[in-house]
């Protein structure tokens, strides 16, 4: 492998790495505050990128400002569905048992995965790449889509965002506050069940960016959300339940993992992420960045 | 975590949800002929499953409104296999136990097809297969109840090596879906292109799951070796993401890609389809010239208002197969039926065929031509300078099918 071609799987892997993060991160958001692993994260996901076509063939667009407002209306109308999801639901199995939130967030995924089957049918979808976006630019000789580029921009923001969010506001000590001490903080007159509501919502609004993304990447169809969620759950068991900063590090690896096993490995790229959770729950069930439950 | 407790709910749960199918079953009249067609209605196949169902409706609407076969009229019955082969096997179960249909049409996914062609087996009951096509079917996997008016992937990958061989590429990649089609489809490329070209070499093959839609990791493998030329045995909605993705990857500067440019891909593709890529077709309308197949795509452009794909032709050259078998036979029944199958002269919309007796596959080549824009169709690319190869210049021999059939799995 020449340098020139190692650099350019570099950044075709960070790119994928990158759109993993954007949903990986927030299922680990969504468990390190509610303590509840959300299966239907990878079906809030499709639906994003379901509403994503649909609202694409409204807007007519292959303009980037209708590919602009895809990303501005949809991931917030994804998080005004788990707020519903999160207030008559979610909200009631908190303190229960592991097994029930299970069969709540199961019986989720079977039932918005087949509202999409209900809605929008079988058929495969994409939504178009806006122009500016349609090309390809120039890394090492070789062509790189502009796409690609475009998320690999969007992912380090996202990131960045999160960061400041959790450590550099008030609201990001809350949050933080709710993960390690939920009941002090509900002494000290915070609305706790508010703040779960808000990172739900959060953790939805990443579900729908990455659909948005996903829709334009790649087709979209049913089977989305069930393979995206498996994906994601060996991110975050590889990160750390609960981390952000793990599912950033999980999605990197995978994603360019995957791109460079598939030169020498061929169709066994594929097993390279669960080896690579089976590895970690041996060594360190926590996780790379996670804590051992107290 | 209680491993009991959990069975136990899973278990309830798929007992609920098996109470659907069960519930679902009807009585079956005497002066029907029912035909239970295992389809891939959803995911990558989707728009393959329209176009057969398209060309199934059609037929079965002017046999019905002609009187129908033997004074029988034929009915429909449709299952979904998810493209999964445990899945399409039940449903065959179900579709000959519990809807009574004495005749079996298969889906679009050769995996499903291989599950469903020995369901057909162990009930003798006769299926034809339109759309899935891997070899296997007829040599390795054979069995006597079923006949393909496809052509299989023997013929598909030997014909575009024919193809392709009297190109200058001497340097290939492969790229295909990681089973039973893209495997017998690729193989018989590889085999029939080292004895025409023994200077061309193969680089790499890719191997990608079926449905696989992102190709962001396997694109820049497929071109890291730099290839002169790339197969694909991809099809359907997974070759039109392939082609779309390739696009800004910069794949056709570097390399033509060749594959199965059907109908149906080739509107899903639009615009973004590439002119100049030598590709091949199972049923092009646009360029077989036969009076049947003019009237045919006239009525059916009238009926649904768009042109009709490969997916509805073979669908419909099944059902004339069979239905003239059933006439011939003069018998409804699945074990007269099959013995005037092999040998049959019909009229297909491609012209004059028979099925071989020996595989029961019927004598129907690929289509190859070159990508290109027409006046008539403005939203997508057909193929100009079709040429066919006919079946009887790639398929197996009757020695090769007998030594294979003799392999018996």
């Amino acid at each position: 492998m020449t340098w020139q071609l190692f650099i350019f799987m570099l950044i075709n892997g960070l790119c994928q790495g990158m759109l993993l993060f954007i949903i990986a991160s927030g299922l680990s958001l969504v468990f390190g505050v509610l303590r509840v692993i959300n299966f239907a994260h990878g079906s809030l996901y499709m639906i994003g990128a379901f509403l994503a076509y649909s609202l694409s063939t409204l807007l007519s667009g292959e303009s980037l400002l209708g590919f602009l407002i895809l990303l501005l209306v949809i991931p917030p109308a994804i998080a005004i569905i788990g707020f519903v999801l999160e207030v008559t639901l979610f909200r009631r199995v908190y303190r229960e048992e592991h097994l029930l939130q299970l069969l709540l967030t199961y019986a989720l995924v079977l039932i918005l995965d087949d509202s999409v089957r209900v809605i929008w049918g079988g058929d495969p979808r994409s939504v178009t790449r806006p122009d500016l976006l349609a090309g390809s630019v120039d890394v090492m000789g070789m062509a790189l889509p502009s796409y690609n580029v475009f998320i690999l921009v969007i992912g380090p923001l996202i990131a960045f965002g999160m960061w400041f969010l959790l450590y550099r506001t008030r609201t990001g000590n809350v949050i933080r506050a709710a993960v390690s001490f939920p009941d002090t903080l509900g002494a000290l007159g915070v609305n706790v069940s508010w703040v779960m509501t808000s990172t739900f919502m959060l953790g939805c609004w990443l579900a729908g960016l990455g659909g948005v993304l996903t829709a334009a990447l790649s087709n979209i169809d049913l089977g989305i959300g069930m393979e995206k969620i498996i994906e994601c759950f060996a991110v975050v068991v590889i990160g750390g339940l609960g981390s952000v900063g793990g599912a950033l590090l999980g999605s990197l690896i995978i994603g360019t993992g995957l791109t460079f096993f598939q030169l020498p490995f061929g169709r066994w790229a594929l097993v390279f992420p669960y080896a690579l959770m089976a590895l970690v729950l041996v060594i360190r069930p926590w996780g790379l960045f996670g804590k051992p439950e107290r | 975590m209680e491993h009991g407790k959990w069975r136990v709910l899973l278990a309830l749960t798929l007992i609920m949800f098996s109470g659907f199918f069960l519930a679902s079953s009807s009585a079956s009249a005497a002066d029907v002929i029912k035909l239970g067609f295992i389809a891939d209605v959803s995911g990558i196949g989707a728009p393959f499953y329209k176009s057969q169902k398209a060309g199934l409706d059609m037929f079965i609407e002017e046999i019905n409104a002609a009187g129908g076969i033997l004074g029988k009229k034929l009915e429909l019955v449709v299952r979904d296999a998810q493209l999964k082969p445990d899945v399409g096997a039940n449903m065959a179960r179900e579709l000959i136990l519990s809807e009574k249909c004495e005749f079996l049409i298969g889906p679009t996914s050769s995996a499903v097809a291989l599950a469903v062609s020995k369901v057909s087996k162990e009930f003798k009951k006769v299926i034809f297969f339109h759309t899935s096509n891997a070899e296997a079917l007829t040599t390795t996997n054979f069995q006597p109840y079923m006949f393909q008016v496809v052509p299989n992937t023997g013929i598909e990958g030997r014909g575009m090596a024919l193809v392709l061989s009297k190109k200058p590429y001497k340097k290939y990649s492969l790229i295909g879906p990681d089973y039973a089609y893209g495997h017998d489809q690729l193989d018989s490329f590889t085999k029939e292109m080292a004895k025409r070209r023994p200077d061309v070499k193969i680089l790499d093959t890719v191997w990608v799951k079926l449905g696989e839609s992102n190709f962001s990791t396997f694109i820049p493998t497929l071109l890291a070796k730099k290839p002169e030329a790339i197969y694909a045995a991809f099809w359907g909605g997974q070759l039109s993401a392939f082609i779309k993705q390739a696009k800004p990857y910069g794949v056709f500067k570097q390399a033509p890609v060749s594959s199965l440019y059907d109908l149906d891909m080739l509107r899903a593709t639009g615009l973004d389809m590439p002119e100049g890529l030598t590709g091949y077709a199972r049923a092009p309308f646009y360029a077989i010239d036969t009076p049947q197949m003019k009237a045919f795509v006239k009525k059916y452009h009238e009926k649904f208002k768009e042109w009709p794909a490969d997916w509805a032709i073979m669908a419909y050259d099944g059902m004339t197969a069979l239905t003239q078998a059933i006439k011939e036979a003069k018998s409804a029944e699945s074990e007269q039926v099959v013995k005037v199958l092999g040998g049959l002269k019909f009229n297909s919309l491609r012209g004059e065929r028979y099925i071989r007796p020996v595989d029961h596959m019927a004598n129907v080549g690929i289509y190859a031509g070159v990508t290109a824009k027409s006046p008539e169709h403005k939203h997508f690319l057909i193929m100009k300078d079709v040429k066919e190869v006919p079946a009887e210049e790639v398929w197996l021999s009757v020695e090769e099918v007998k030594k294979l059939q003799a392999e018996q799995k």
